[in-house]
């Protein structure tokens, strides 16, 4: 089972290489979706295939390292009301997850989505809005 | 000579009673190349055409009646947005593309416009002089559309027959009337329907023109004269639209935001092309394939931006186009889903009889010119003002060389280039100065490797931008090549003001 973690770096933890010591730790692998980060801190957004107690060791080494872990469900969010359907967000999304339909109806497919928020600020009617939210 | 020919009234009698053949532009490419346009002039009356975008160039016209003690507006703002206030006493325009004093461009004239259709409370302040007819000098309330004496949408340059397709060459994302635009050709943007779009149906002119009468926002509008930029010769034909804001519907008009760039309004625009001759019916067949463009550089910042490729709305339309060798996603910026509905809601209305034809008053011009703008004086661009005898450093000179020439020298930037003139980086004073501080001895330490630069023939505004928005003070100036060719500072810049 695939589970996406956004993981938040203070600035002493920055440049240290967290992930790689809990990859080799626990062998999980884990896949970088987006990162924000500076020598001030910042947010990695990882998502790692294991199961369900695997994770939770996985989230508790984190941790214990420092980096504030948060296990994200539901992140996007289109509002099929508002939107006009215009497609100004398909090309900024790097993961595909936003698409047009054969009709050019806008699909949003959430499974393929890093939250990178590339498309957010460019709908012209605000129909995309991030939300995190903690498991 | 025609083989077919119908007349207006004779359509409008067959969609009275019931008979009229009615067609989207997109079935009836599949029509006429099926039939040929003879047998589809024939047997079509009526080809439906729909586009949803963009279109700045729109506004309203809005009566608020008059006040007691009565007030001639100077100013006038509506919810904020500051409206033309420079007609008669309580007449007022709010175009769609004014940003709020406020918000900025969160909200502006294109969302004023959609709050009016919904009904919503607006807003209504006003200044005035006061004169010896009009002694009032400031007024403040809340109105309704039903407030209004009128309220009518005019739109100086609506329903574009197509429009460049856009990308960006920068290395920096940027922010245009075309949408998000990501670094390094990574993406397209194109706006218009190709083969739905109401020009693109009759590009002749036969039955477009003042008096004919259109879908306009959900109401019966009109045409009523060219649009402003009107372009025939390079299929860039563009209509004057009017309709009352009264029948409209927020569906079909919507107020957008361009991130970091500005307001425009959405305007759903539909167009009946009746088949009156074989010629028209041979128009309106035209398809995707046929209808091409040139996706242009908007990473240039130049009016005559570089043409990179020419591509047809089929390509567009599928979402990918190969540009510089890979496959690029591209965004329609005009709801083609919304251009179909549009098409096929005009097809139903014209089907029920409650849309009839109207005769154009007159042809519009196949040969107007778009002329560029009258200058007095050519914008000055970095070759005419940078320093071209540039001491430059390599990345193994010490720190202490760099120092040495900017206290000997007394500038502030040293370009960092290879053996073979390219610019490679740069370092300027201050870097020198915390370098010294850290102890660092190679200038290749302390570059900035990732340098913004011009090119030669860049305008000054662009120049002056760049630093701004980078809060530099000096650009390296390159050729296509990237080799250094000279350097262009603030302080030249500031030279030219005084100058």
């Amino acid at each position: 089972m695939s589970s996406k973690i956004l993981l938040n770096y203070s600035p002493e933890k920055a440049g240290k290489p967290v992930i790689a010591s809990i990859i080799k730790e626990t062998g999980i692998p884990i896949n970088i979706l987006h990162a924000d980060l500076t020598p001030e801190g910042g947010e990695i957004f990882i998502e790692a295939d294991a199961e369900k107690d695997r994770i939770d060791e996985m989230i508790e080494l984190f941790e214990k390292q420092g980096v504030r872990t948060e296990k994200i469900t539901r992140g996007i969010i289109l509002d099929e009301d508002s939107c006009l359907e215009c497609g100004a967000c398909v090309s900024l999304c790097p993961t595909d997850a936003l698409q047009l339909t054969k009709d050019f109806s806008i699909e949003l497919n959430e499974e393929k989505c890093v939250y990178c928020d590339a498309c957010v600020p460019a709908c012209p009617v605000k129909a995309l809005s991030l939300k995190k939210k903690k498991l | 000579m025609n083989k077919v020919k119908k007349s207006i009234p004779e359509i409008n009698n067959r969609i009275e009673k019931g008979e009229a053949v009615v067609v989207t532009a997109e079935d009836m490419v599949d029509i006429v190349e099926e039939e040929g346009e003879v047998e589809a002039a024939k047997d079509v009356d009526v080809v439906t055409t729909g586009t949803f975008g963009a279109m700045c160039s729109s506004g309203a016209w809005l009566n608020f009646g008059h006040a007691d003690p009565p007030i001639k507006f100077d100013k006038v703002w509506l919810n904020d947005v500051e409206a033309y206030a420079g007609t008669a006493a309580v007449d007022a325009y709010v175009g769609a593309t004014k940003p709020s004093k406020e918000d900025g461009i969160e909200y502006g004239g294109g969302h004023v416009i959609e709050d009016i259709i919904q009904g919503n409370e607006i807003k209504l302040e006003g200044e005035a002089k006061g004169t010896d007819c009009y002694p009032r000098t400031e007024i403040d309330t809340l109105l309704t559309i039903e407030d209004l004496n009128q309220a009518v949408l005019c739109n100086p340059r609506n329903a574009y027959q197509r429009y460049h397709a856009a990308t960006n060459s920068r290395d920096e994302t940027i922010h245009t009337y075309m949408g998000t635009l990501l670094p390094n050709f990574g993406n397209v943007t194109f706006s218009g329907s190709g083969e739905l779009s109401p020009i693109n149906n009759d590009p002749n002119y036969e039955t477009i023109g003042p008096g004919t009468r259109i879908f306009l926002g959900g109401a019966q509008g009109y045409v009523f004269w060219e649009g402003t930029q009107h372009n025939p010769k390079d299929n860039l034909g563009t209509l004057m639209t009017v309709g009352n804001l009264k029948e409209m519907d927020s569906e079909y008009i919507r107020g957008v935001t361009f991130q970091n760039y500005g307001v425009s309004l959405f305007v759903g625009l539909g167009i009946p092309i009746p088949i009156i001759n074989e010629q028209v019916a041979e128009t309106t067949g035209v398809s995707d394939d046929e209808i091409s463009t040139e996706v242009i550089d908007y990473g240039t910042p130049k009016r005559d931006r570089p043409e990179l490729k020419e591509v047809t709305y089929s390509n567009l339309k599928s979402g990918l186009i190969e540009l510089k060798g890979v496959e690029r996603p591209v965004s329609p910026l005009s709801s083609l889903k919304k251009s179909r509905e549009i098409a096929e809601t005009l097809k139903e209305l014209i089907e029920a009889g409650e849309f009839s034809l109207t005769e154009p008053h007159e042809r519009l011009s196949k040969d107007r010119e778009f002329k560029p703008m009258k200058q007095l004086a050519p914008t000055p661009v970095a070759a005419d003002l940078m320093t071209r005898d540039v001491v430059t450093g390599s990345p193994d000179d010490s720190i202490e060389y760099a120092a040495k020439a900017f206290a000997e020298r007394g500038f502030d930037h040293l370009p960092i280039i290879d053996d073979e003139n390219e610019l490679t980086g740069i370092v300027t004073s201050w870097d020198v100065a915390v370098a010294l501080g850290k102890g660092k001895e190679k200038l290749y330490d302390i570059q900035t490797s990732n340098v913004v630069t011009s090119l030669e023939d860049e305008p000054i505004d662009s120049i002056a931008r760049k630093l701004q928005k980078h809060n530099i003070s000096g650009l390296p100036v390159v050729d296509s090549n990237g080799k250094l060719k000279g350097i262009v500072t603030s302080e030249d810049l500031s030279k030219l003001l005084r100058r």
